[in-house]
C-alpha cells in the first residue's frame, strides 16, 4: 500500500502556484518571449514573481529561510514553469548549489547564503566546465592558493551560464594539483575543493560565448587571475571536494529532467492545440491524421514515464539515500527527458508544418534548449556509461 | 476579530460533467477539485481583514472527507484553522441543513463576521448566505465587490445591473456574500503550503451541534431526484442570398417554424 502515483495535494497546490504567479504576465506574453527567446534575457520581475512563491526556497530549511519542502516541490514548480514557456537555468543551478551548501557548508556559510538564496535574492551560478575539464572533473586545472586567511584563485572556466547575471559562482577548483597527487601516491579524487565566488569580484574576466539553446542566458569564458576569496568561503574542506561536487550532480541533474519534462509539454500543447485547429483537407482538423496523432500521442505516453523517473530521484534525494542509488535514478531521469524533449519538440516542428519554423510560435527556438539537454549538464552517452558500469555492472568504457 | 469564511469544494470549472449511471449525482472519478472560485475572494477577504484589524480567519466547509483538502487550499492561503463538517450526518444537506450547520459552527465559534462567496459553482444555488444570515438574526449583503470595514460598521458596495452600484453601510456582525472584482485572491506560497500542515483542523458532528435531525438526506426539504445532461442544442442556421431575401425568409422562419411571431 505504500505505493502511490498521485501527486500530493501540496504538489498541486505548487502547480497552482507556479500558474497563478505567472498571470500578471498573461498581457506580455510577446514581450516576454522576444526578451528571454530573442535577447536571451530573462526579465528581473519575472524572475522576482517566481521567487515570491518560495519555489527557491524548497530544498532550503526553514531554519535557514526556506520553506524545506524538498527537491520532489522545487522540480514539480520547474516543470510548472517549463511547461508554460518559463524555463531558467538559473532556478536549477541555484537550487543546485543551495542544495551543496545546505549539504556541505560551514553553519556560518548557511547562515550568510542560504536565507538570500531561498528569498530569489540571490541567484548562483555554477563554475565547473573548463576547456579541458568537463565530463571529467578530475581533469580540473583551476587552482586555489592558500595565502593567509584567503585562497587566491586562478584559472579558466567555460560555458558557464548566467556568469553575468549571477551574484555568486559555486566553483570548482583544485586545492592539490593532479599532478601532485600523482607523486604523492593521491587518489586522483582528491585534491578538489569547491569555493563561493563573486563573479564580479577583482580578477573575474567575463566574456560572452556566442552559442544557443539556453532560453533567457548567455553563457561565458571566465578568466580567472589571483582572485582573491576568504576561507569561509570554501564549502567543506580543501581537497575533499570530490564528494560533494558529484552528490551535488545529481539535485541539476534531476531539475533539468524537471525543466525538460515541462518544455515537452509546452511543445505537445502547441503542437495539439494546432492539430486540433489547422484544416488543410476537407474541413477536419489535421489532428484527426493518424500521421499526426500517433507521434504526439507517443509524446504524451513518453512524458508520463519521464515524470515518473524525475520525481523517484527527486524523491530518493529527499529521502537521502545513498548517493550511488540517487546519481543512478538522477542519471535515468535526465537521460530519458533529455531524450523525449528533443523528440516533443521535433514533433511540435512536424505538426505546425511551416510554421514550426515561425518566430512567432516559437517552437524553433525550443528545439535548441531541448537539443542542448542531450548535452548538457551530462551528455546521453556518459549517463549510458554510468548505467551500463553501475547499475548493468558492465566493464568500464573509458 | 473573529473571521468566519464559508467555503465549498466543487469540480474544477474545466471539468467535463457526466451524470452518474444511477442518476443520483454526478460522475466523481476524473474530477479535479477546487475551492469555489466566488469563495476564494471570500478567503481573501477574509485575509485582508485580519491584516488590517488583526484576529483570526476560520474556514468552515461542509462535504465529505476529500473537502478537507480545500480547506487545507485555504490555509495554505493563509488562514488560521479550518473547521470541516464531512461527518456521514452532515451528507446530502441541502442549503437550508448546510444553512443550519453553518449556522451553528458560527455560534459556536463566535465569529463576528462572515465572509462566503456569493454562490457555489456546482449547483449554482445562491442561498446559502442568505439562510445563514436569517438564522443568525444577522444583516447580509449579497454579491459585494467592494468591502471596507471601520468598528462595527462595514461599507460595501454591490453591482445592481446597468453598471450601477448600490452602496451599502451594514452593522457587524454580518454576512457578506462576495463576488468577482472584491480582490485579487493570493496564491498559496510554498511557505504557505507547508505551514497548513500543522494548522488546526477541528470536526463537528451534528450532535456537537445539536442538530440531530435537522441536517443530512433525510432533513432535506429540497431532494434531487435525478441528474441529466441538458439537451444538446440543434446547430445554427445561415441564411444566404441577397439581404431582402434573408429577411423575409427570417421572418418566415420564425412564423412557421420556431411560431415566435
Amino acid at each position: 500500500m505504500s505505493l502511490n502515483f498521485n501527486l500530493g495535494e501540496e504538489h498541486v497546490l505548487i502547480q497552482d502556484a507556479m500558474a497563478k504567479c505567472l498571470e500578471p504576465f498573461r498581457g506580455r506574453q510577446e514581450e516576454l518571449k522576444q526578451s528571454i527567446l530573442v535577447e536571451r534575457k530573462f526579465p528581473q520581475d519575472l524572475w522576482d514573481a517566481i521567487c515570491a512563491t518560495g519555489l527557491m526556497g524548497a530544498v532550503i530549511p526553514e531554519k535557514y529561510g526556506g520553506n524545506g519542502m524538498g527537491l520532489l516541490s522545487c522540480a514539480i514548480g520547474i516543470e510548472a514553469l517549463a511547461e508554460r514557456g518559463f524555463g531558467n537555468a538559473l532556478l536549477v543551478l541555484t537550487a543546485m548549489d543551495a542544495a551543496c551548501i545546505l549539504r556541505n557548508g560551514t553553519e556560518e556559510m548557511k547562515q550568510k547564503y542560504l536565507p538570500k538564496m531561498a528569498s530569489g535574492e540571490m541567484k548562483f551560478c555554477f563554475g565547473h566546465t573548463e576547456p579541458d575539464a568537463g565530463s571529467n572533473a578530475f581533469r580540473t586545472r583551476t587552482f586555489a592558493k592558500k595565502d593567509g586567511d584567503d585562497y587566491l584563485i586562478s584559472g579558466q572556466k567555460t560555458f558557464i551560464t548566467g556568469a553575468d547575471v549571477a551574484d555568486r559562482m559555486l566553483l570548482t577548483c583544485r586545492t592539490t594539483s593532479r599532478e601532485a597527487c600523482a607523486e604523492q601516491g593521491l587518489p586522483k579524487a582528491f585534491g578538489l575543493a569547491l569555493f563561493i565566488v563573486d563573479p564580479k569580484a577583482p580578477g573575474i574576466e567575463l566574456r560572452p560565448i556566442p552559442t544557443r539553446g539556453i532560453e533567457g542566458m548567455t553563457q561565458f569564458l571566465v578568466h580567472m587571475d589571483n582572485v582573491r576569496v576568504p576561507a569561509s568561503d570554501l564549502v567543506g574542506e580543501p581537497d575533499m571536494g570530490a564528494m560533494a561536487l558529484f552528490n551535488s550532480l545529481n539535485p541539476e541533474r534531476i531539475l533539468a529532467a524537471a525543466s525538460a519534462c515541462g518544455l515537452s509539454k509546452h511543445c505537445l500543447d502547441i503542437a495539439v492545440k494546432y492539430a486540433n485547429e489547422r484544416a488543410v483537407f476537407k474541413e477536419r482538423p489535421i489532428g484527426a491524421y493518424q500521421a499526426i496523432s500517433h507521434p504526439l500521442a507517443q509524446v504524451r505516453i513518453e512524458l508520463d514515464s519521464v515524470r515518473l523517473l524525475t520525481h523517484r530521484a527527486a524523491w530518493a534525494f529527499d529521502q537521502d539515500m545513498n548517493p550511488g542509488t540517487v546519481g543512478n535514478y538522477s542519471n535515468m531521469a535526465k537521460y530519458q527527458a533529455s531524450e523525449l524533449a528533443v523528440k516533443a519538440v521535433d514533433r511540435a516542428i512536424q505538426t505546425l508544418g511551416g510554421y514550426g519554423f515561425s518566430e512567432e510560435y516559437g517552437v524553433i527556438y525550443y528545439y535548441e534548449a531541448a537539443r542542448l539537454l542531450r548535452t548538457a549538464p551530462i551528455s546521453s552517452e556518459m549517463i549510458l556509461n554510468f548505467v551500463a558500469e553501475h547499475d548493468l555492472g558492465l566493464p568500464r568504457s573509458y | 476579530m473573529k473571521i468566519g469564511v464559508f467555503l465549498k469544494q466543487v469540480p474544477d470549472t474545466e471539468t467535463k460533467i457526466r451524470p452518474a449511471g444511477d442518476g443520483s449525482g454526478i460522475e466523481s472519478g476524473d474530477v479535479k477539485w477546487i475551492v469555489s472560485p466566488y469563495d476564494e475572494f471570500a478567503v481573501e477577504a477574509g485575509l485582508q481583514l485580519k491584516e488590517k484589524s488583526g484576529g483570526e480567519v476560520v474556514v468552515v466547509s461542509l462535504g465529505p472527507a476529500r473537502t478537507l483538502d480545500a480547506a487545507r487550499t485555504a490555509l495554505a492561503m493563509g488562514a488560521d484553522r479550518a473547521v470541516i463538517l464531512d461527518d456521514e450526518g452532515f451528507q446530502g444537506s441541502d442549503p437550508l441543513g448546510t444553512s443550519r450547520a453553518l449556522a451553528a459552527v458560527a455560534r459556536k465559534e463566535g465569529f463576528d463576521i462572515i465572509f462566503c462567496g456569493r454562490q457555489a459553482i456546482d449547483e449554482d444555488n445562491n442561498q446559502v448566505p442568505q439562510i445563514v444570515a436569517g438564522l443568525l438574526d444577522w444583516p447580509h449583503a449579497s454579491w459585494v465587490n467592494s468591502f471596507e470595514s471601520e468598528g462595527e460598521m462595514a461599507t460595501v458596495k454591490r453591482p445592481i445591473g446597468g453598471g450601477k452600484l448600490e452602496v451599502v453601510k451594514v452593522r457587524l456582525p454580518a454576512v457578506f456574500s462576495c463576488t468577482k472584482g472584491l480582490n485579487e485572491p493570493r496564491y498559496a506560497s510554498l511557505p504557505g503550503i507547508m505551514k497548513a500542515k500543522s494548522k488546526p483542523v477541528a470536526r463537528y458532528t451534528p450532535a456537537d451541534l445539536e442538530l440531530d435531525g435537522q441536517v443530512g438526506a433525510s432533513a432535506a426539504v429540497v431532494q434531487l431526484t435525478s441528474y441529466q445532461m441538458p439537451q444538446a442544442r440543434p446547430s445554427g442556421r445561415m441564411l444566404e442570398g441577397e439581404v431582402g431575401d434573408q429577411v423575409k425568409e427570417l421572418v418566415r422562419l420564425l412564423r412557421q417554424e420556431a411560431k415566435v411571431l
